[in-house]
């Protein structure tokens, strides 16, 4: 099993014997995350549950268990958190964001489920669609994550990759979101939250995977971004998101894919990284933290196995870097 | 101490709403029953009125101090200030603790945005963003802020429009003075090229200009010849003004050279030797020892990059 797609690279084989991945743990860590209901955390994460459910299936579905949460009552409760408007609210009764409307698509999309909504909501699909498009801001082509009219590159990949599973991207200027990601392009080959903000590997991730989507990556310099992206890995093997910042599983995953996209992923020393990743592993209660020895979380969980998913550690389904799902979905969505 | 709604009479009218999460679990069941349920159950009944009043005003400072992420909570709250017509700066008396015991929240930072927006003042916001920047002096909603501030109340230097007490020449400064305190701090160089380059879209600057920024940044590296942020500014204000990177060829020497591999004090200017090399073929062997030096023994780790430079110059290709 080669580990990266450059030249002459040793596969996993000879890793030492601890750094396993300890997939049942996973499995029934992210089960247990929705029997915690008496405890205070699970309801003060009440914001994050539908962004929760999207990253804990991808994870289950990475781990070759999709089955392990039960598909009837997952399409249950996201369709709860829908809107008249046709935007999601993180859980039932919170109101409608970007940021959970595009994780209701992604979780019906992986659990092949657009029939259900329509079935269940009528022209679901391009209530969806509108409600994301209606969310443009016609003079500068970015998007604002909800009526507060925040606005972040975040909030525009989020509506390039809802619409395109949705097949709706005609709904929205695309060319215009395109400029719009041009302009948060830096001096130092990065991009950041909006023009002239710092470069940040979660809004490169954003921006190259906005401008995948709309077939735009002519537009990037694509050794600067790649010779940027590639300086984030550390010592340790992990990467950064910034420079001179500590090393984190979620930043490993956003410089990794957007090295995907660049397909410049044999740029970092990816045997390195895949063992920083797997020693931030619980591997007697399952789950990721951030960097060893840290609380885990499903957040750095997922994003912990995507990366490997990446390396293509064995066992593991392929991930689509763009998206953060299991390639096949992404594929049976995009037609491909 | 915990505040509750069941007992005040102020709240007497109100009948609250509990949870209902959809799920398999009886509503009494739910062990976390205590002071954020019941504040929450209580701002679900308000919700449904559509009530806004001075007490619910109470009631979403009280939640966001325990939960402050609940967006939800920040949208009604900014609803209500706006519907009562409260007086905004004791709503930023009242921000600013709050940004400091959550340092890691972003709702805060819009809602700060707008409340500023409409008081159409900056007074007091540099002294505020100073203490969030002791916490952490790269938190980047903070300095996304002050951008916004920037931009907002045209604190750009030469640009005018400013009161004198926080203009654009004092930005630059209070820059400086950043960059001063941690010379590897990347939002502060950042924030510098935003400063100083943000405010001209389109404008051509002068030779003076590109001179000072040259001169700051290598000054600066001389400090710290292996900080990543002032090799980057300064190769980006070299390419901004459409100055060769040979131009920089003294410098980077100053760094590195290619006779003894021992005076290598930093990749960075190896890197920009290396490039220089590259743009000319007959120092393409330069080029190349200066990629192999890289990817052996000052950067290891990027190997695979250095030699995929390095591949580049028996393409004949360079990377600008
Ligand atoms: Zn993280």
């Amino acid at each position: 099993m080669s580990l990266v797609s450059g030249p002459g690279r040793g596969g996993m084989t000879d890793l030492p014997e601890e750094l396993r991945l300890f997939v049942d743990k996973h499995v029934s860590y992210i089960q247990s995350l929705d029997t915690r209901k008496d405890e205070l955390e699970y309801w003060l994460t009440e914001h994050l549950r539908l962004n929760g459910l999207y990253w804990g299936l991808t994870a289950l579905h990475l781990l070759g268990h999709p089955d392990a949460l039960p598909r009837h009552e997952v399409v249950d409760f996201v369709l709860s958190c829908m809107h008249e408007s046709g935007g999601f609210g993180a859980a039932p009764g919170h109101d409608a964001h970007m940021l959970y409307t595009v994780s209701g698509v992604q979780i019906l999309a992986t659990l092949d489920a657009f029939d259900d909504l329509e079935a269940r909501v009528k022209s679901g699909r391009q209530r969806i669609g509108q409600y994301i498009a209606d969310l443009q801001d016609p003079e500068s082509g970015t998007f604002a994550g909800d009526e507060w009219q925040e606005k972040d590159t975040r909030f525009l990949y989020g509506a390039l990759n809802a619409l395109s599973l949705l097949g709706l991207l005609h709904l929205v200027n695309v060319d215009k979101a395109v400029e719009h990601v041009q302009s948060c392009a830096n001096f130092d080959g990065g991009y950041g939250t909006s023009p002239g903000a710092e470069s940040h590997a979660g809004q490169v991730f954003t921006c190259l995977g906005a401008l995948t989507i709309t077939g735009r990556l002519d537009l990037v310099d694509k050794d600067k971004l790649g010779a940027w992206l590639s300086e984030r890995q550390l010592k340790n093997g992990g990467l950064n998101g910034r420079p001179e910042k500590k090393e984190d599983v979620c930043y490993s995953w956003w410089v990794l894919s957007s090295l995907a996209m660049l397909n410049k992923v044999h740029w970092i020393d990816g045997k390195k990284l895949a063992s920083f990743i797997l020693h931030c592993q619980d591997p007697e209660l399952g789950g990721f933290a951030d960097r060893p020895g840290d609380m885990v979380d499903v957040f750095h969980t997922v994003f912990g196995i995507a990366g490997l998913s990446l390396l293509k550690f064995p066992g593991l389904a392929e991930v689509d870097p763009v998206y953060c799902m299991p390639r096949v979905v992404t594929k049976r969505c995009l037609g491909q | 101490m915990p505040k509750y709604y069941h007992d005040d009479p102020r709240w007497a009218d109100i009948d609250a709403l509990p949870q209902d999460d959809g799920g398999p679990y009886p509503l009494a069941a739910i062990a976390y029953t205590d002071e954020y349920s019941e504040a929450m159950s209580y701002l679900r009944a308000v919700m449904a009125r559509n009530e806004m009043s001075e007490r619910v005003l109470e009631l979403t400072e009280h939640i966001i101090d325990m939960n402050p992420a609940h967006y939800t909570v920040w949208l009604y709250r900014a609803k209500v200030l706006s519907a009562t017509n409260s007086d905004l700066s004791r709503e930023i008396a009242w921000l600013n603790p709050t940004a400091l015991r959550h340092l890691k929240n972003y709702q805060i930072w819009h809602h700060r945005q707008t409340i500023i927006d409409k008081l159409d003042s900056h007074v007091g916001e540099a002294d505020f963003i100073a203490t969030m920047l002791e916490q952490d002096a790269k938190n980047y909603h903070v300095w996304s802020y002050r951008q916004w501030l920037v931009k907002r109340f045209a604190l750009f230097p030469g640009k005018g429009g400013a009161d004198g007490e926080w203009d654009g020449e004092k930005e630059l400064k209070w820059t400086e003075g950043m960059i001063e305190a941690d010379v590897r701090n990347n939002s502060a160089w950042n924030h510098r090229w935003f400063v100083v380059l943000g405010g001209r879209e389109g404008e051509t600057v002068s030779d003076d200009f590109i001179k000072r920024e040259i001169d700051y940044a290598q000054a600066a590296i001389r400090k710290a010849p292996q900080n990543q942020s002032s090799w980057n500014y300064l190769r980006g204000i070299v390419r901004h003004a459409k100055l060769p990177v040979s131009a920089l060829k003294d410098f980077a020497l100053e760094f590195a050279t290619l006779e003894s591999s021992d005076q290598v004090h930093s990749c960075h200017a190896l890197d920009l030797l290396a490039e220089i090399y590259a743009a000319e073929e007959n120092t393409w062997d330069e080029a190349a020892k200066a990629f192999e030096l890289l990817a052996t023994k000052y950067d290891p780790v990027r190997a695979q990059y250095w030699k995929y430079r390095q591949g580049l110059l028996r393409q004949g290709g360079v990377v600008a």
